[in-house]
């Protein structure tokens, strides 16, 4: 049996050509990326590598992670013609102008580090001889490939704890836009904190971006005023855990360890490391092999809950971790009989969502307040 | 003794004029270029980088034209609203309303492109002066402040482009925007689509009926003394209407060719605050609806010129700045030109 949680979805496309699991992935997909023919080999001293932020690297969150990255590809490859880096590209024309000048100045592979869609692929289109990656991207082209993170395990975690500790039921979240990254998030923490409390609901507020400290400070502020005693989000920085730790709730977050902003409040992040992916895929430009790939980093490799908060209780912190454990064994939660946030059953008893189901999840789970499904 | 004396001028010789500018502009580009050198920055390796990548590649070069053609638009509805003594603070919005009308012709209306092109276009004109209308008649009937009303209603029209593109339209396959509409204003050159010389071609028939039709003449006069416009019998307020209705058009336009033309899709942040930005292009104008086109070009090179600054490692804050700069400078500069020295006789 293979583990799809542990295996890159690179590893799993070598796999599909040999016939093992191409059960497990829609064919076409991974046709379609096998079909390329691989840019050909370069020298370290000619390659240039370009990489395109949504926020600003300071935020100490997404950005400040994916920067990480830049960092181990600069130490792992010291001897590399150029690495450009611009930070704060808004989803607009803007950022098919950034691209595009990458481009200009000779980029070789390029990094979009957030999803910038159709903007990143009239780059694409037109730049055939350079290879681009789409973080939470959700095409393949043959100079096209997509990466994220399962991030829905170690969210069900969190939502585990957030069961454990919640003692209204009431828990809240700060979310960026209605995309399938936001469904995933908000579904799996309630499906964990619903392990504990079946009574536990999520309301979810939409604030239009992935980096507003002042609005998400705001609706962290509102959903407390609704009654949420545990803060979840899916922000690039620490907003909302300021004003968890000024009205005493709990918090979790994403991207990296800031409890430092809410030592009292912190339960625990989504904690995220880009940087193997990263020098892998520039290994892979750099001797001619890279083809376009669709990679979910796995639980435990690329993705996993941070170290528990002070304040948590040890017995919580152990209760979520058998969870973990059990997931990193092999255990998937996300198994029917799952309804929708109309009632609806979308998951029916005994099946098992795949990894492209929870990747493209458009749907709210019974219980999640605040998205259309 | 002789005195000098500091004099007003009217209006400045367009020598002068342009002297002013190109000086404010080298005054800026050398005080930014200072600073970069304080910070360990080759300033003139990266004004070789601006311009070499600006105008020597393909890419630059229709970078610059898709930047410039709703900058025109909106550049040109500020200046026209400007002609009549107006403030149209709400280019912003009306730009929305623009893409929106477009958008639901291009989302929901099947048929051929050579039909729903020339749809969109008039639903993009109409979203735009629709979104003017209430400021306009607030304005023309109870004397409402229109920079209040024109810039609040932005707000309104920024988040109902947001709440349809991530909810009730939203394209599930794509990110927080609406499905692609299949209408699309053909590419002429690389990525540059026929909204460049249209938007070219409304800035000089504007132009042209501003300077030389009667209509321009009454608007131009209820602008400079609206009190002897009254007196000389000229319709004030039905004028006052027609301009700032033809304003939020305009700017409805620029939504519709970036819609139709660029993205392709109706997304909150569409803008690119080219509505606010068209503030600066018609200041820079000084209102004139030609003068637009030019000022737009040099708005739309400053802001390509920071997409190139900060790949080449500057932070967009150090970008901004030198912007805010060359703008700052600029105003100051066209101000002075209308000053001269005079020395009295002994």
């Amino acid at each position: 049996m293979i583990d799809l949680r542990t295996l890159s979805r690179r590893g799993f496309l070598n796999m599909s050509a040999v016939g093992a699991a191409s059960l497990m992935l829609p064919a076409g997909l991974a046709r379609q990326a096998l079909a390329a023919t691989p840019l050909p080999a370069m020298a370290e001293e000619d390659a240039v590598i370009g990489f395109g932020h949504v926020g600003p690297i300071s935020d100490e969150g997404w950005t400040w992670s994916h920067h990480q990255g830049l960092l181990a590809v600069k130490e792992a490859y010291p001897k590399l013609k150029k690495i450009l880096e611009v930070e704060n590209i808004p989803y607009s024309a803007d950022a098919t102008r950034t691209y595009r000048q990458f481009v200009s100045e000779g980029a070789n592979l390029i990094f979009d580090t957030s999803s910038n869609g159709d903007f990143l692929h009239e780059v694409v289109k037109r730049a055939t001889d350079v290879a681009f990656l789409e973080c939470n991207g959700h095409i393949t082209m043959d100079n096209l490939g997509w990466y994220y993170l399962a991030h829905w395990y170690p969210t069900y975690v969190l939502g585990v704890a957030a069961g454990h500790l919640s003692k209204t039921g009431k828990l809240g979240y700060v979310a960026s836009f209605p995309v399938a990254s936001v469904y995933a998030s908000t579904n799996a923490f309630l499906m964990g904190a619903r392990t504990v409390n079946p009574q536990a609901t999520l309301q979810t507020i939409v604030i239009n971006s992935w980096f507003d400290p002042q609005a998400a400070t705001q609706a962290g502020t509102a959903l407390i005023d609704n009654g949420c005693d545990f803060l979840f989000g899916i922000m690039d920085e620490a907003g909302y855990l300021q004003v968890a730790e000024k009205r005493g709730v709990w918090a979790a977050m994403w991207n990296t360890d800031i409890r430092r902003y809410g030592p009292n409040s912190y339960v625990s992040s989504v904690i995220i490391d880009f940087k193997k992916f990263y020098v892998d895929q520039v290994a892979k430009r750099l001797a001619g092999t890279w083809t376009p790939s669709e990679t979910l980093l796995a639980m435990g490799a690329g993705v996993d809950r941070d170290a528990w908060g002070e304040k948590v209780p040890a017995d919580v912190g152990k209760a979520a971790d058998a969870v973990r454990d059990k997931i990193i064994a092999g255990w998937s939660p996300f198994e029917g009989e799952i309804k929708d946030a109309t009632g609806t059953v979308r998951v029916a008893a005994g099946q098992k969502m795949t990894e492209l189901e929870l990747y493209n999840w458009d749907w709210s789970v019974e219980g999640v307040s605040g998205l259309t499904t | 003794m002789a005195a000098f004396r500091v004099q007003r001028i009217p209006s400045a010789s367009s020598g002068v004029a342009f002297a002013a500018r190109a000086a404010a502009i080298l005054l800026a580009l050398a005080v930014a270029g200072l600073v970069l050198a304080a910070t360990g920055a080759d300033p003139l390796d990266l004004g070789f980088q601006v311009i070499s990548a600006s105008f020597s590649s393909s890419f630059g070069l229709e970078d610059l034209a898709l930047l410039v053609t709703p900058l025109i638009l909106t550049g040109l509805s500020v200046a026209v609203a400007q002609q009549i003594g107006a403030w149209n603070i709400g280019a912003e919005g009306q730009f929305y309303a623009g893409a929106f009308g477009a958008a639901v012709v291009g989302l929901f209306v099947p048929g051929p492109p050579a039909v729903i092109l020339p749809a969109m276009f008039a639903a993009g004109l109409l979203g735009g002066a629709l979104w003017i209308l209430i400021p306009t008649l607030a304005r023309a009937y109870a004397n409402v402040n229109e920079l209040i009303t024109t810039l609040l209603l932005n707000f309104v029209a920024i988040l109902l482009v947001f709440y349809v593109s991530t909810s009730v339209w939203r394209d599930r396959a794509a990110n927080s925007a609406t499905p692609r509409m299949s209408a699309e204003i053909p590419e002429f050159w690389g990525s540059v689509h026929w909204g460049l010389p249209i938007a070219v071609l409304v800035a000089v028939l504007v132009g042209l009926c501003l300077a030389f039709s009667r209509w321009g003449y009454e608007v131009r006069l209820v602008g400079s003394n609206p009190s002897a416009a009254k007196y000389a019998g000229i319709p004030v307020r039905r004028h006052l209407i027609a301009v700032m209705l033809l304003s939020g058009a305009i700017a409805g336009l620029a939504g519709m060719l970036e819609v139709a033309g660029t993205v392709h899709r109706l997304q909150g942040g569409i803008s690119n605050n080219y509505g606010y930005l068209g503030i600066m292009v018609a200041v820079l104008a000084r209102s004139s609806a030609i003068g637009v086109i030019f000022s737009a070009a040099l708005m739309a090179f400053i802001l390509n010129s920071g997409i190139i600054l900060q790949t080449q490692g500057l932070t967009t804050s150090a970008v901004l700045a030198i912007t805010g700069l060359i703008l700052f400078l600029t105003a100051i500069g066209d101000e002075l030109a209308h000053y001269r020295i005079t020395r009295d006789a002994a």
